[in-house]
């Protein structure tokens, strides 16, 4: 408990670690962003040490990070993201891994030393500004002196499960797209940040001037013809990064923009092809609706055929009828005629035997004294 | 100032510890896997970078040669890397070191001529002897054309070593130059200041062409072989 003095350090079983008063109360959490070896501080966990250098962390900063090394979520955070609703459901099932994992020479190297060097290698994962840690456990019962509170569980992230179980290669986390902030392209923001209410805005820079001048004047670093070479060396990256920096990181950001782009014009093709193939499909199921049209057409040709046809043998076998009728009219016409004939023939002939020659002299004679009177009479009326 | 001179080419040591197995590893965690679609800046620059040297360097090779592929795009990115973190202040670079030059050469050049001897007897045999030789010289360019075939392994380490052992030490030489003339006349300090930068410049890309060369000579031997 509390109950050492002020001032004085606990007894933490050997190590002295000389920050370890009750009354050095650490603020929320500095966040360290020195990649080192994460101790186990479970007891009960057998996970190995777990050291997984990887460049892709040098950049990270969100919690996505911590559920990636299998960090559980904090208790008074809501969850943000979707890795965080999945990561709670993982980390119960990792409690069941856990109590079936063997207690490996790893875990117990960690449990040997975590006993003895509670804060030094203190270090967190990068990146996970945000999270605060869960309680400190069963590490609380072991040390003696309590000077580990549960209030001092922001300096040692003690209850961070790391690398439990195999690693979730699907789904991904996202990754965050930029890095955190730093000053002077070294240094994080938060330094600034944790020294701020103490020593102001220009503190750490002091502290820097500080350090620089004392490493020099103490001959600590030597001024040798290497440090030339590194003026230039620095001072050449320094220029080459301000200049080209923004523009190279454009280039790259175009190269993925393009994959994207690429790939997204096929899944548009595809969208498209089968939207394509939606309203042809709608189009040719509209004509089916239509298609009696074409039969009722079709059955109304093959009538109005019938019909022509019907009427056209009509028409042939009145023609035919009427031919034969015809051929019997005119026969009879030239019967009848024939007769006629025969008939003026006979009688003229018998008429033209029957004229005697006086008969003829006289009607000659009648003719001539008609004629004559009619000269007369023509020339008595003057022709109009 | 000899001791100084040469102390940042012996083999690096930590409490007694030789650490110069994790100087020669430690470039490859620069080069972090690809292990999504689109990934950080460094990773797609990478991925831009290797696919260019890849289609610059391999395309000359047939089926057989491609084979090699992995090989040399390592061989490059690991030499180029090195080079470059050797500029650094203060750092050792693992390609001074004879040992390590004749170590990547010896292997590779000794695989493609072997390669060639395998499969390509005759071909192989016959580039002891160039076209159109005066027949009375024949004995003579055998035996000069046997000792270029087996000084290639030589040149290649030789080459490599000595160009960047000789940068740092310049650079080294120059910036102790400019150390002294500080004190002496400041102008003078200036001039060879403004000497060590433009050797910078070069070393930069010293380094970068270095690395070229040592893998673009490795792949013409393979391609002769192959």
């Amino acid at each position: 408990g509390e109950g050492s003095t002020p001032g004085q350090p606990g007894v933490l079983g050997g190590a002295a670690f000389p920050f370890a008063s009750p009354r050095f109360q650490i603020q929320p959490k500095p966040k360290l962003y020195v990649c080192t070896i994460q101790l186990e501080q479970q007891y009960t966990r057998g996970a190995p040490l777990g050291l997984r250098p990887s460049g892709s962390y040098s950049n990270t900063t969100s919690r996505e990070n911590c559920f990636y090394a299998s960090i559980p979520p904090s208790v008074d955070h809501p969850p943000a993201t979707s890795s965080e609703f999945c990561a709670s459901s993982r980390e119960e099932k990792k409690k069941i891994a856990r109590r079936k994992q063997k207690r490996t020479p790893c875990s117990l190297l960690a449990r040997l030393v975590s006993r003895h060097l509670p804060l030094a290698p203190a270090v967190c994962v990068r990146g996970h500004r945000d999270a605060k840690p869960a309680a400190w456990t069963s590490a609380d019962h072991a040390l003696t002196g309590g000077t580990f509170c549960r209030r001092h569980s922001g300096v040692l992230q003690a209850t961070r499960i790391f690398h439990t179980g195999q690693p979730r290669l699907a789904p991904l986390p996202p990754l965050p797209e930029y890095g955190g902030k730093v000053r002077l392209g070294l240094i994080p923001e938060e330094f600034f940040q944790f020294l701020y209410p103490k020593t102001g805005v220009t503190g750490p820079y002091m502290l820097g001037t500080g350090l620089i001048l004392y490493f020099l004047s103490k001959e600590i670093y030597v001024i040798t013809p290497e440090t030339f070479s590194t003026i230039s060396i620095v001072g050449l990256l320094v220029y080459v990064i301000k200049k080209y920096g923004a523009s190279i990181g454009e280039f790259i950001d175009n190269l993925n923009e393009q994959k994207i782009a690429q790939l997204e014009e096929v899944k548009q093709a595809s969208i498209k092809q089968i939207q394509d193939a939606i309203e042809l499909e709608k189009a040719q199921q509209a004509l089916v609706q239509k298609r009696h049209y074409l039969f009722d057409v079709q059955r109304n040709n093959i009538a109005m055929a019938l019909e022509v046809t019907y009427r056209e043998r009509l028409h042939k076998v009145y023609k035919e009828v009427k031919n034969r009728l015809d051929y019997h009219i005119s026969v009879q016409n030239m019967m009848h005629r024939k007769e006629q004939e025969h008939m003026i023939n006979w009688v003229e002939k018998h008429v033209v035997q029957s004229i005697s020659a006086q008969q003829e002299k006289e009607t000659i004679a009648k003719c001539i004294a008609d004629l004559q009177l009619l000269a007369k009479k023509a020339q008595a009326q003057p022709v109009m | 100032m000899n001791e100084n001179l040469f102390a940042s080419f012996i083999t690096p040591t930590l409490m007694g510890l030789p650490i110069i197995i994790l100087i020669i590893a430690f470039p490859n965690i620069l080069f972090p896997s690809p292990n999504r679609l689109i990934n950080n800046r460094l990773v797609s620059f990478q991925q831009w970078l290797i696919q260019l040297v890849l289609k610059q360097m391999m395309t000359m090779h047939n089926l057989k040669g491609r084979t090699w592929s992995l090989m040399l795009i390592s061989l490059i990115m690991f030499i180029g890397s090195t080079n470059l973190l050797g500029l650094l202040p203060h750092s050792f670079t693992p390609t001074t070191q004879l040992s390590m030059n004749l170590g990547m050469a010896i292997p590779l050049w000794a695989g493609a001529v072997i390669t060639g001897f395998r499969h390509k007897t005759k071909a192989s045999l016959a580039h002891f002897l160039p076209q159109g030789t005066p027949i009375p010289l024949i004995p003579m360019l055998v035996i000069i054309e046997t000792i270029s075939l087996f000084i290639q392994p030589m040149a290649l380490a030789v080459r490599l070593t000595a160009n960047i052992t000789a940068g740092h030490l310049l650079m080294h030489l120059i910036g102790g130059a400019t150390l002294v003339l500080t004190s002496i006349s400041t102008p003078t300090a200036m001039i060879t200041f403004i000497i060590l930068v433009l050797l910078t410049v070069l070393e930069f890309a010293v380094a970068l062409i270095q690395a070229y060369v040592f893998t673009l000579l490795v792949s013409l031997y393979l391609h002769d072989n192959t």
